[in-house]
């Protein structure tokens, strides 16, 4: 069991591994004890720190130092009921729902065109305004757009419709091994291989998309990244993302957990009901 | 109102303006710096001496300096090397701290994965150097600093950079030779985007794609004006690198204090023409990119140089004979 009191920064916040505190990890420390019994100023304090992140824009900065909203938002708009109101979940999905990657501006559309690509390019979510869309960020997005859905949110149409081009975002840059990386999957014509992590985000935010041969090589791809992986990251996403697309798969490795990350996905993974999809 | 000039102020005036005018196109004359070239034939306990005599070599003062290496690890594949090779970091740390330094870090930020720890144990950095856990600093999440660009060349004015680099009193790029699919080769200039950090910016840092790769390249080597390059080319990268390609032995390790110099003696080893690689021409200008431009130090690279396979887009980067 991790004492995570005992690693909490005195700002309330958690670091990657060590340092200062970061909104990440301390959400999926969050997210991690809210499977559990967290303490109770702990959880509170942390709450505090992630809340002074939260910026004008209705966004949320990745540190204190960056004055900048980005894909953390994301995260923000996954917290438990009791660490983020209504209105800040709002708008952080407000501010969610104004970002798509730069790839899908009508200028690069146009740009695309006029080379002779016709290859389309469904909305998915850039890691930092002004940016291409990628897997992680699309992932999350897609995550924290039906976490709003299942809380009531009224613009259900235009959620959905962001979810549908998000889900579609990912199964484009789906690896010709049947896995994801960060979402790149040709480079010069050559074919980009898929990774753990990647590989299991994605699958996860894939939940619900109908059983399809293209869904079962991204399966097949999972079990043979599983087999050979040694990490608690991929590990952890890996698990995640089968256990969405209902299949369970376990461990004989017992990986080695450097980060504060390592252990939140761990606990995230070992728990009977996900917290980001409920 | 009469007129204060004679014909003859208003002519020389003009003419004195047309040649400043010259003299501001005129193209800026670098300071002639010495690159080393030094043979070594592989990853074995020779290579601690030969990289503590080179970089010894250049005289630098680091006593009770803050250092950071910054190697390159991208991603492991065991089949390929695409990772500066353990040994030559630890090569590296081990010269510093033999040459006086007072705290020597190792730190990165790769561009692809997230775990860098993970990653950096798969390229046999735990096994090699001993503590290096307590060593070194992932720069994707260290703490960061909004620092403007002097003069900017890409379409940034400004970039949060991890403060472990910020503060450090000399910066040691320790690149792979490599060939690179966008930028023709990359080495210990191309390497500093391993400084950005990824919680702020993601995985890959692809606002730098945006803002134009030779163009952050270079700002990002203007951001750092106190660095020392070493390139590992004992086995570098050939063809589609700088992750799928093939391994290369050149057998070479180039050291010096000026990153250009010593990336543009890479291109030379691996048979690329410098002056066709754009970061390097932004960064120095075609004049200050010949063989002349640089005091080689050690091998000649004639007797050194090692042609680079390049893909079929790269082909009209290589080096006359």
């Amino acid at each position: 069991m991790t004492d995570w009191a005992a690693r909490q920064n005195s700002d309330g916040g958690w670091a990657y591994s060590r340092g200062c505190s970061w909104a990440e990890p301390t959400a999926f420390v969050l997210l991690a004890q809210s499977t559990g019994s967290p303490g109770r100023a702990s959880f509170l304090k942390a709450g505090k720190f992630l809340a002074s992140l939260m910026r004008q824009d209705g966004g949320w900065s990745p540190q204190p130092g960056v004055e900048e909203s980005t894909w953390v938002t994301a995260l923000a708009a996954l917290l438990p009921e009791d660490l983020i109101s209504e209105q800040q979940r709002r708008q952080a999905i407000g501010w969610l729902k104004d970002k798509t990657g730069r790839d899908s501006s009508w200028l690069y559309r146009l740009r695309r065109r006029l080379d002779g690509d016709k290859e389309e390019l469904p909305e998915g979510w850039p890691w930092f305004p002004g940016a291409s869309a990628w897997v992680i960020p699309t992932s999350l997005g897609i995550l924290a757009f039906e976490r709003a859905l299942r809380r009531g949110a009224s613009d259900r149409n235009e959620l959905q419709d962001r979810i549908d081009q998000g889900k579609k975002f990912l199964l484009a840059r789906q690896c010709e091994d049947g896995g994801w990386n960060y979402g790149s999957i040709h480079a010069l014509g050559r074919d980009g291989d898929s990774y753990p992590e990647t590989t299991g985000i994605a699958l996860l935010a894939l939940n619900g998309v109908p059983r399809s041969s293209q869904l079962e090589k991204a399966k097949a791809a999972a079990r043979r990244h599983f087999s050979g992986c040694r990490t608690a990251e991929g590990i952890a996403w890996l698990r995640m993302g089968m256990a969405a697309q209902g299949e369970t798969i376990a461990s004989a490795v017992d990986p080695v957990r450097r980060t504060n990350m390592d252990d939140a996905l761990m606990a995230l993974a070992a728990a009977p009901r996900n917290p980001l999809l409920t | 109102m009469k007129s204060q000039f004679t014909r003859r102020e208003v002519l020389a005036t003009a003419a004195a303006g047309a040649a400043l005018a010259r003299c501001s196109k005129a193209p800026r004359r670098f300071p002639v710096s010495n690159v080393s070239i030094v043979k070594a034939s592989g990853y074995s306990m020779d290579v601690y001496d030969t990289v503590y005599r080179m970089i010894a070599g250049h005289g630098l003062n680091v006593r009770g300096s803050r250092i950071v290496l910054k190697p390159n690890l991208v991603e492991y594949d065991a089949n390929t090397t695409i990772n500066t090779h353990p040994m030559i970091v630890h090569a590296v740390y081990e010269a510093f701290l033999k040459l006086g330094a007072g705290d020597v870090r190792i730190a990165e930020g790769p561009g692809h994965r997230r775990g860098t720890l993970d990653l950096a144990d798969a390229a046999g950095y735990f096994s090699t150097i001993s503590q290096f856990e307590n060593a070194f600093t992932d720069l994707n999440t260290d703490a960061v600093a909004k620092r403007a660009i002097p003069n900017p060349v890409s379409k940034l004015n400004s970039l949060y950079l991890p403060h472990t680099v910020l503060d450090c009193d000399l910066l040691v790029s320790i690149a792979k030779m490599k060939t690179h699919h966008w930028a023709g080769a990359t080495l210990s200039m191309k390497n500093l985007f391993g400084l950005v950090p990824g919680a702020v910016y993601g995985w890959p840092k692809n606002v730098l794609h945006w803002a134009g790769i030779p163009e952050t390249i270079v700002d990002l080597h203007h951001l750092f004006p106190k660095q020392f390059a070493i390139v590992d080319g004992i086995v570098g990268m050939e063809g589609n690198g700088p992750i799928q390609g093939t391994p290369k032995a050149a057998g070479v390790l180039v050291a010096g204090r000026d990153p250009a110099a010593v990336d543009a003696t890479c291109c030379r080893v691996m048979g690329i023409d410098p002056k066709k690689i754009e970061y390097l021409r932004i960064a120095r200008s075609e004049e200050n990119l010949g063989e002349n431009a640089f005091r080689q130090v050690g091998e000649n690279i004639r007797a050194v140089r090692t042609d680079f396979q390049l893909i079929e887009e790269w082909k009209s980067i290589r080096l006359a004979a």
